[in-house]
């Protein structure tokens, strides 16, 4: 029998480098990228097109020197920064919507309904560009569950291809995190963005992963914002065997010795 | 109530320990929340002068003792329990003295609720879990063990040989509704000293709870975030564990953050966003953060007219 078919994200280049004292230059995020691409990630979280023109020079290159790996462009609700990732030609359209009322009252000071209708005017700006339209539940772990729902029926009203579930500040545990899952996977691909605050962000991933997660969002090293992401070698550690993720572990571990000093300048850091 | 044990003193070599580092080190133990210290008879020997009643260190053969507190005091008692390594397939037999289940790094992807729930009614006396982290995976499954009504858990700070992280045990449990089982957290960074002082081992900068450098912040995002409020990117407070919030200016940085540090550092505001294109542009570059130093020098710069 076939062994079912997961599919990494990595997000090395986007909430990995956001991590303090983590930068990439240009030269080194298309190195990095090609060797993801390589081994065989599904998706490459290449970066935020609305930093700068060095940031889209940099998408620019990764698409032209990626095969097969599909780049994702993060974006705010915002049509400049989306727009930003159109002209950089990103396979995949990623705007992430705060979907908890700490993030929505008191960072972004706007209404829930206010934030459905960004969506809306988003989405409709992203199928102009024919892209891939992905939507990230930031702060899903948090958020009042009614307007998760409501962001669920809008992302499949607006045809999203996937939503992602993010645990902004790593608060879930497995057992949390196999009841949001399941209680998410409703018709539309499932994705999950796991922290390390508690030290449980592999758990949680594997978690997810069982419970009918398709992407799963991964860092090298887990290095990322606070005590970092999922990390990638960790977590296909643990799931060995039990799921397709097109990666051998034999090969991450021989380009990650490889990228260990691009990544990082300062060896106190891991 | 359930029971968190601390085994580090099992696994560090007594000979160089100084006996005041070692008190500081239990005191502190109790304080952020664990039950009992198990820790060897060398380690023990060193602090005899402290224990309610060291007689038994000589009276008995046990490997290793457990120490309790008793309103500043320590005591000692024996380590009865009967080590048992934790097979999937395994239901814990009742044992008088109680039973530790040691091992079983992957079980996370197996079906451990109906596992936990069989061995929580199989009738067992205590039933202690010590899991392995060989798989990463340690505190999860000791959170869950103890979320589900386990007796016991076996940790060790910062995750020494392999046990779960107490520290991670610990801050779990506080958040996940569990703070009657902790106590004061913000002992952390003094117990990350100590350990440090007594292992040689350097805690990695962005170990979970206790890395130094885990509430750095650099992304304009975050920082526009956190200087509204804390608790929109950050769990736990960096006071509750003994740590404090740094704000590093690099590559990711938004305005907010150049003026914050302009006025940490007492620099006048005029040019900041000349001040944010140049330093973004430099870090970008170079590919690392930039320091206070740097931002005074570049400060000067554009103040100059460069």
């Amino acid at each position: 029998m076939a062994i079912e078919k997961k599919y990494i994200v990595d997000t090395t280049l986007r909430d990995g480098e956001q991590s303090p004292g983590i930068a990439f230059t240009l030269r080194e995020k298309v190195s990095i990228a090609k060797a993801l691409d390589k081994m065989g990630i599904s998706r490459i979280e290449a970066g935020v097109p609305a930093m700068g023109q060095d940031e889209r020079r940099a998408f620019e290159k990764i698409k032209l020197s990626c095969e097969k790996a599909e780049i994702v462009a993060w974006n705010r609700m915002n049509l400049e920064d989306i727009q930003a990732s159109i002209d950089c030609g990103a396979d995949i359209i990623h705007i992430c919507v705060p979907a908890s009322t700490l993030l929505i009252k008191e960072k972004l000071r706007k209404t829930n309904n206010v934030i459905l209708e960004m969506i809306e005017v988003c989405a409709d700006t992203i199928h102009k560009a024919n892209k891939i339209f992905t939507i990230g539940l930031e702060d899903a772990s948090r958020a009042d569950w009614f307007f998760v729902e409501q962001i669920i029926q809008k992302a499949k009203d607006l045809k999203a291809s996937t939503i992602r579930f993010a645990d902004t500040v790593g608060i879930l545990t497995p057992g949390t995190c196999n009841d949001f899952v399941k209680k998410l996977n409703t018709g539309i691909d499932l994705e999950i963005h796991m922290h390390n605050d508690l030290g449980m962000a592999v758990a949680n991933s594997v978690s997810g992963t069982l419970s009918g997660a398709k992407y799963i969002d991964c860092t090298l090293f887990g290095i990322g914002e606070r005590a970092g992401n999922c990390n990638l070698e960790h977590f296909l550690e643990v799931l060995d065997g039990q799921f397709n993720f097109g990666i051998s572990l034999e090969n991450l571990r021989r380009q990650q010795t490889k990228l260990k000093p691009i990544i990082f300048k300062t060896p106190s850091i891991v | 109530m359930a029971v968190i044990i601390d085994r580090t003193l099992t696994k560090i070599e007594a000979d160089t320990m100084v006996p005041s580092d070692l008190l500081h080190f239990c005191e502190l133990l109790f304080t952020c929340g664990v039950t009992k210290i198990e820790a060897t008879p060398q380690v023990l020997t060193k602090i005899n002068n402290f224990l309610l009643n060291p007689d038994l260190l000589s009276k008995t053969n046990a490997k290793t003792y457990f120490l309790t507190n008793y309103d500043g005091f320590f005591q000692l008692e024996t380590n009865d329990l009967v080590e048992q390594n934790l097979d999937f397939s395994i239901t814990a037999t009742p044992h008088l003295n109680g039973i530790r289940l040691l091992g079983s790094d992957d079980l996370i992807t197996r079906d451990y609720r109906t596992f936990f729930n069989n061995l929580l009614s199989s009738g067992s006396q205590y039933l202690d879990l010590c899991p392995s982290n060989k798989k990463h995976c340690a505190t999860a499954i000791a959170i869950e063990w103890l979320l589900m009504g386990g007796q016991s858990v076996s940790c060790s700070f910062s995750g020494l040989n392999d046990d779960a992280p107490l520290e991670e045990v610990l801050m779990a449990l506080k958040m996940n509704g569990q703070a009657d089982l902790t106590g004061d957290l913000s002992v952390f960074k003094e117990l990350r000293l100590l350990y440090e002082k007594l292992t040689g081992n350097i805690i990695p900068e962005k170990k979970a709870i206790i890395g130094q450098g885990i509430f750095k912040v650099e992304s304009g995002i975050h920082v526009d975030g956190i200087l509204k409020n804390p608790r929109i990117y950050e769990p736990f407070s960096p006071e509750s564990v003994g740590n404090k919030r740094e704000i590093i200016l690099g590559k990711h940085s938004g305005q907010q953050s150049v003026i914050y540090k302009m006025r940490e550092l007492n620099l006048s505001e005029a040019g900041v966003s000349t001040v944010l294109l140049h330093l973004k542009q430099h870090c970008a570059n170079v590919g690392k953060s930039f320091s206070d130093l740097e931002l005074c020098t570049l400060v000067r710069e554009v103040h100059n007219g460069y």
